[in-house]
């Protein structure tokens, strides 16, 4: 091959590469919202309890978040900082971090396919979000928000 | 608050077995990426214009380097050595330090595919060291550019077929 076809194609070669990394950017960190009763995964019941996270430390009264990560997980230390603020700072959320090393059944139920992923559980245990990737202080700000505004108007009703 | 039943016991029969590596700034793996993926860049050209020879011997340098990061830790690697001298000293500190153990998993990942690589490129197979070269490229150019752990990944995926960290789901299940 002449150098110049070579060239473009190293030139091709770099080009699907950076548009693969902008696709994943794009979905880096994003909240997708669960709508409240629906099922969204098969065999999974709507309340979760922390037995099914593997976990034995109790859910927060207002607002859960689980964060599922490995210990080849180059950003979930960070994002366990992030989160154990976020819990400290508003009354009745609760952060869990599940380790899925030794989990495998738990990263098959949730289809966890990146660390860290996040779900957000309202007080009963539905998952209402979930957060794939390093999540952003303001996403999760916003769906706490979300959540303690629907428990509010389910009060007032 | 904060509970991690889940990974708070498995960890120190861990410590036990590997000694704890230094935490990293996370930008010198980037930086070494960087690097490694302008060389498997020439690798591929000079796959395609047919210097199967030049190709081949720098694709197993390259695979030595990984090597290198795969077996001596990701923090150890020469690569970071050039980072700490001279381009660490421009920067500002770090926001965090970050665990060396997904990018020195990384580097095994990166061993693996070059390896296969120079393995098929010496028992005659020229296309594969392009073709091994390229995939590499993919990988440590996202972890240049967009900061994507291709490890972290893999593990996780490693983990979900069953062939990784098996034998103690009775004992987090907790």
């Amino acid at each position: 091959m002449n150098p110049i076809s070579a060239l473009s194609l190293v030139l091709v070669l770099v080009a699907v590469a950076t548009v693969l990394g902008l696709l994943w950017r794009s979905r880096q960190g994003r909240a997708a919202v669960v709508a409240p009763g629906t099922p969204d995964a098969p065999g999974r019941p709507d309340a979760l309890t922390p037995a099914d996270v593997g976990s034995r430390g109790p859910f927060g009264a207002n607002a859960t978040l689980v964060q599922f990560s490995t210990r080849q997980c180059a950003r979930c230390p960070g994002t366990r900082v992030l989160l154990a603020g976020l819990a400290r700072s508003r009354p009745g959320v609760a952060h869990l971090d599940v380790d899925l090393t030794h989990r495998r059944d738990l990263a098959n139920r949730f289809g966890i396919l990146q660390t860290p992923t996040t779900l957000i559980l309202d007080g009963t245990g539905r998952v209402r979000a979930r957060i794939g990737g390093v999540p952003s202080r303001d996403v999760v700000l916003q769906q706490l928000d979300d959540l303690s505004g629907s428990t509010h108007d389910q009060l007032a009703r | 608050m904060t509970n991690s039943p889940a990974d708070s016991r498995p960890q120190p029969a861990a410590r036990r077995r590997r000694p704890e590596r230094p935490d990293l700034d996370p930008r010198g793996p980037r930086f070494g990426a960087a690097i490694t993926a302008v060389l498997l860049l020439v690798v591929v050209f000079l796959a395609l214009t047919g210097a199967s020879v030049a190709a081949l011997v720098l694709l197993s340098v390259l695979a030595a380097l990984f090597a290198w990061g795969a077996f001596a830790g990701a923090g150890r690697h020469p690569y970071g050595a050039l980072f700490k001298a001279y381009v660490r000293p421009r920067l500002g500190p770090p926001d965090a330090l970050e665990n060396a153990a997904p990018p020195t998993f990384a580097q095994g990942i990166g061993l693996l595919v070059t390896v296969t690589g120079v393995v098929l490129g010496l028992a005659g197979l020229e296309s594969a060291v392009g073709v091994s070269a390229a995939v590499a490229f993919v990988a440590a150019f996202l972890n240049a550019v967009f900061d994507y752990c291709l490890g972290c990944q893999l593990y996780l995926l490693l983990v979900r077929a069953g062939i990784l960290g098996r034998g103690q789901t009775a004992v987090a299940g907790g």
